[in-house]
């Protein structure tokens, strides 16, 4: 068996035995458990990846049900791998929170804290699932497997007031959007014939028609969703904000980047006609989410809903460099919600950290003079927002940049005269976000300070993960180099590369 | 006088040597070895029912049907390692197996064998629910005495004594035979036959529940009344087709329909009228105003049999005739049965949203499920040469084995959940029921979750098997329907998890019986074919895929 | 004698028996409906295998298997249309489609 493998399913089986055995662990034992299996998971990925061969590294390729040709097909390249690695690390942090801070998770029911932990590993093998599955229907499989434990962390572990709802509406967006995605697979496996990503990829003349366009734009809407793009993203600001932040977290830094990456997998490699006809309108609700969350953000007055919404914004920038179809745009795709996804992994964590405080993310409740209260903790949100706004030298410059850069010279799918207006308007978007960033700091963390009894400066766990965080923002800022390098080599995967 | 008889005589001597010469009948006892296993236990059943001591007569009873069953379908599996040579039709390059037996009248092929061990394992597990006596004090599900008024003193009398009917399980054994040769007819007349035999004892058996007798007994009249209904337009259907084809066996139909050897209304006014008497037994809309009242007033154990059974051979039957008899005119009625389709998922979907009863709720899933089961079949792709795409038929079955173990689970759980009046019917009531047994309420969440077909439960490799089959008859307006149906269910069957594990419960809350083993075991086993359909479909897939097409 | 004459008359048997099932309420008369539907399609059976001159007699067949079926089904109707009879005092069914559970929560 190979590791990777190993890396998918050991999290999800621990899990597993972590909620059968809720009784006898305690939930602080358990989330030490989570961090500990995730970190093995982490090393079996990096086995995997070094001793890779081919094109993808731990390739397994089993025949599951022949009368499907479905197979257990995982697999791990360039595209992947930044997201795997993300997964885990944001994985780990989430676990490592739980640890040190059981008192806002467990309550009256015994073994809740447990459970929770154990959610939060299956989720990690579902989205570890995704990123590497090779197979439509196994991709689809780990899609819909990642969605039920989220359903139940937002819904049981989230806001009182409103929790269910947004459980319930989230859950409802993403199944119908799954609904069209597996219709679009149907089509795909039955006009192509294999349901293999690879050989899809590669095949020597590629889908073209109606029949692969509906495929493909029953593919692309229920992508749109996850991702989520403009105008399907109403579930989102309230399944951020009424999350715990462990889902926010999660919610941010993996599922969106679900929807991105099957963009990418299934979507562009797939049935490169049919998403070649789509990209000007993908780019254009692209550009449309990200200056309709800027100026929702303008007047948003809560930082767990202002954060969602930002992520709004960035995905807009992802889908934007998707819908390029360039080499450049693929990379700027995945370097952008790898960054995205630590960026705003550290907001949430920040936004959870202040709510837990204050019992609640609105400006009004936060105060202001955040410096002077809580001065590390302040530092901490100002760097986060720095970075989401995209500041030279840390990661979502390069992931922005690239975006834009990508829009500048778009493949031939890509109307010229359409994409540099595009690229003005998403340009206009940077200033409003940084407008917005401005206006946070501005109304929370500057000001005349409003001491209250629970100012308390980050504990040490909140200080490891933040600093963890940080360490990885500025690493992929000073050194982009180190996230290009392995992504380039896969571009060939997804999109035609020039010679 | 005498001249006139000897003139008789002569002209019966005549007409004598005109007819066919009769001889014996060539029977393959040992290809028809499971179907003669059920005619035997049901018959010994009634033997017991006159001579056994009343005292004895459950245990027994249940033992004779349990044996039975298991008899029957170790025979299956002889049959279907013995008698199932290869066959290859001229002129196409479709896989069958099979041979028609006894005189033409049955035809044991691969979908028939594969049928009859669906049927008969769906029986097995439902006779263990039938045999259920710990939730009634002792008493099984049945009423003691069904000739008395309900709530009358010879009620009490009954239950004081003790008294129970023994008879459900020959009838259900007779249910059974008639599910099993229903399938696998191979001309009109048998399947008519088969049709009464499966019909009459379930009417029946629907008016025999121990608690709220008079909403079974009103469902057993409806029930009664709209499939003696539908018989008869199902048989004013065979008199057409009979009139058009001159001959009742499917063969000889499919002959007539391809050659158009008379006037075309003929043949679509039968093949419509066949049609409304199969579909109301499979519940599409507009024939499905039964399913919720009776699924909701018979015995549950009995709505379990007959939810997963009958719709396996009713499925089962629809298809063999309209692929084998009406196979050459499938162009006449595929639109219709896309419409039937179309109308059976969102009605049932629709309608789904709007329950506040488990059973009623699960008979509303019955119709939507059975949409989903007719996307495949209106898609009508019988597969090619080379390709592994799955067929309609294959699919059709897959779908049969994942629904009906699904839904037997769903409703043994629903006889589980019990306050003092009997089972609890209202949804609202079984708020909070994570909390008072989250097993039981997990293990019915998986059941909602295969039916709303989410991955790694049976449920969504059915619908992938029948929307992929769909899709490959070209019948994409289904397969885009199906799934926004699908979705719309899944709106309802989440609603019901979020009711059993967030809200809090209303008053005490329910209370979830313990049952005997035979309750437990059948949950127990459907909830793993629920998980192992889901995960490994493959071992099942390869069986329903290796089964061929029908013989013709 | 021309077809048609027999299969008219099956036609409107089967038309009155279709009326009489739709339109009583009364579960005897229904059941009343139903035989005649029957006996109408034994009719056209009937009909047909005399105008095709089946050598098999198949239609002749199917005519006696269902006088018998339909012998079966009226005497196991009978019996739960009494048992609903000795239950409410009536043989009256109401065949409207009860989507509450409001009959559920009486009849317990």
């Amino acid at each position: 068996m190979s590791a990777l493998v190993v890396a998918v399913l050991l999290p999800g089986l621990a899990g597993i035995c972590l909620a059968l055995a809720r009784a006898v662990v305690s939930a602080r034992g358990a989330a030490a458990a989570g961090a500990a299996v995730s970190v093995l998971s982490l090393i079996c990925v990096v086995a995997s990846w070094s001793a890779r061969d081919g094109a993808y590294a731990g390739e397994v390729d089993h025949p599951w049900s022949t009368a499907l040709g479905l197979h257990w097909h995982l697999g791990v390249d360039g595209i992947s791998l930044p997201l795997v690695v993300m997964t885990i690390l944001l994985c780990v942090l989430v676990c490592w929170s739980l640890a040190a801070d059981v008192t806002s998770t467990t309550d009256d029911h015994e073994g809740a804290g447990v459970v929770l932990v154990a959610l939060v590993l299956v989720i990690e093998t579902a989205s570890l699932g995704v990123f590497s599955a090779l197979d439509l229907v196994l991709f689809f499989i780990f899609f819909e497997l990642a969605l039920i434990p989220m359903w139940f962390v937002i819904a049981r572990w989230g806001d009182p007031g409103g929790g269910r709802l947004a459980a319930t509406r989230f859950l409802m967006f993403t199944v119908t959007g799954s609904a069209l995605m597996l219709v679009g697979f149907v089509v795909i496996a039955v006009t192509a014939g294999t349901l293999q990503i690879p050989t899809l990829a590669d095949l020597p003349d590629p889908l073209t028609g109606t029949v692969p366009l509906l495929g493909g734009v029953a593919i692309a809407v229920g992508l749109a969703v996850k991702t989520p793009l403009w105008p399907l993203h109403i579930w989102l600001p309230d399944a951020h904000s009424k999350a715990p932040t462990v889902g926010s977290v999660l919610l941010a830094g993996v599922f969106l980047k679900l929807g991105t990456y099957g963009l990418l997998r299934v979507f562009v490699s797939v049935v490169p006609e049919p998403a070649a006809r789509l990209a000007p309108y993908l780019g254009a609700l692209a550009v449309a989410g990200i200056i309709a969350s800027c100026l929702a953000c303008l007047r948003e007055h809560d930082l767990k809903r202002l954060i969602a919404y930002s992520s709004v914004g960035h995905m807009g920038f992802v889908v934007l460099a998707i819908s390029t179809m360039s080499e450049v745009g693929v990379l700027a795709a995945v370097f952008a919600s790898v960054a995205h996804g630590l960026i705003t992994g550290l907001l949430f964590f920040n936004a959870g950290w202040l709510k837990q405080r204050y019992g609640s993310a609105t400006f009004d409740a936060l105060g202001r003079g955040l410096y002077t209260r809580v001065p590390r903790l302040a530092v901490v949100l100002l760097f986060a927002a720095t970075a989401s706004l995209g500041l030279p030298g840390l990661a979502g410059f390069w992931g922005e940049m690239l975006a834009l850069r990508s829009t500048y010279e778009p493949s031939p799918a890509l109307d010229r005269t359409l994409a540099w207006t595009l690229l003005t308007l998403a340009a206009l978007g940077v200033v409003l976000t940084t407008a917005y960033f401005v206006r946070v700091v501005r109304r929370v963390l500057q000001g005349a300070a409003t001491p209250r009894d629970d100012d308390i400066d980050l504990t040490r766990t909140e200080a490891g993960i933040s600093a963890v965080l940080a360490v990885a923002i500025v690493l992929l800022g000073v050194a982009p180099g180190l996230l290009t390098g392995v992504i380039e080599p896969a571009v060939g995967a997804i999109v035609q590369v020039a010679p | 006088m005498t001249a006139l008889t000897g003139a008789v005589l002569a002209q019966n001597a005549l007409s004598a040597a005109d007819l066919p010469q009769i001889g014996a009948p060539a029977i393959e006892y040992g290809t028809l070895s499971p179907v003669l296993a059920i005619t035997a236990t049901a018959l010994i059943g009634v033997l017991v029912e006159a001579g056994a001591p009343r005292r004895a007569r459950f245990g027994l009873q249940s033992a004779v049907a349990i044996v039975g069953i298991l008899a029957a379908l170790a025979a299956t599996v002889w049959v279907s390692i013995h008698d199932l040579g290869k066959v290859s039709f001229e002129g196409t390059d479709l896989l069958a197996r099979g041979k028609t037996v006894a005189e033409g009248a049955l035809v044991v092929d691969g979908p028939t064998v594969f049928l009859w061990g669906l049927l008969l394992v769906f029986a097995l597990v439902s006779m263990l629910m039938f045999a259920e006596r710990g939730l009634e004090g002792g008493l099984s599900g049945f009423t003691g005495q069904a000739a008395v008024a309900p709530g009358g003193a010879g009620e009490r009398e009954a239950t004081m004594a003790g008294i129970e009917h023994t008879e459900i399980f020959p009838l259900a054994m007779f249910a059974l035979l008639g599910m099993m040769v229903f399938p696998a007819s191979n001309d009109l007349l048998t399947m008519f036959v088969a049709l009464e035999v499966l019909s009459l004892p379930l009417y029946l058996l629907c008016g025999l529940a121990r608690r709220r007798r008079l909403l079974s007994q009103e469902a057993a009249v409806k029930y009664f009344l709209l499939g003696a209904f539908s018989s008869a337009f199902f048989l004013y259907g065979i008199a057409l087709v009979y009139g058009y084809s001159g001959s009742f066996t499917l063969a000889a139909i499919d002959t007539a329909v391809s050659n158009q050897i008379a006037g075309q209304n003929l043949l679509l006014a039968g093949m419509a009228l066949i049609s409304v008497g199969l579909l109301f037994k499979v519940s599409a809309v507009p024939f499905q105003a039964w399913t919720p009242d009776v699924y909701q007033g018979a015995p549950t154990a009995v709505t379990a049999f007959m939810a997963a059974g009958t719709k396996v051979a009713a499925f089962g039957a629809l298809l063999r005739v309209f692929f084998v008899g009406f196979g050459g005119a499938q162009w006449d009625w595929r639109p219709l049965m896309m419409i039937v389709a179309v109308l059976t998922m969102v009605v049932g979907a629709v309608v789904l949203i709007r329950q506040t009863d488990v059973k009623r709720m699960l008979a509303y899933s019955a119709i939507a499920h059975s949409g989903f089961i007719l996307t495949a079949f209106a898609g009508a792709y019988e597969g090619s040469a080379g390709t592994a795409t799955i067929t309609s038929v294959s699919a059709v079955m897959f779908y049969l084995a994942v629904y009906g173990f699904s839904t037997i689970g769903a409703f043994a759980i629903a006889t589980l959940v019990r306050d003092g009046g009997g089972e609890v019917g209202h949804l609202a009531r079984w708020a909070g029921l994570g909390r008072e047994s989250p097993v039981l309420a997990g293990v019915f969440a998986l059941f909602m979750l295969s039916f709303a077909g989410i991955p790694l439960t049976a449920g969504f490799m059915g619908k992938w098997t029948v929307f992929s089959a769909a899709w490959s008859g070209y019948a994409w307006p289904l397969v885009v329907a199906g799934v926004l149906t699908s979705a719309v269910a899944a709106y309802f069957y989440v609603r019901v998890i979020v009711l059993m594990f967030f809200a809090d419960p209303e008053g005490d809350g329910p209370t979830v019986a313990v049952p005997s083993v035979m309750t437990s075991a059948v949950i127990a086993v459907t909830a793993a074919v629920t998980i192992v359909l889901g995960i490994v479909p493959g071992p099942v897939l390869d069986l329903a895929q290796n089964a061929g097409t029908f013989v013709r | 004698m021309s077809l048609v004459w027999p299969l008219l008359l099956s036609c409107a048997l089967f038309g009155i028996g279709l009326y009489g099932v739709l339109a009583r309420r009364n579960a005897i008369l229904m059941l009343i409906g139903v035989e005649l539907m029957l006996n109408a399609v034994n009719l056209n059976l009937v009909a047909f295998d005399a105008w095709w001159g089946d050598a098999l007699r198949s239609g002749q067949s199917l005519t006696l298997f269902m006088i018998a079926v339909a012998a079966a089904e009226i005497g196991l109707g009978l019996a739960i249309v009494l048992g609903l009879f000795r239950a409410t005092g009536s043989a009256d069914v109401d065949l409207a489609v009860v989507d509450t559970d409001e009959q559920a929560d009486g009849a317990r």
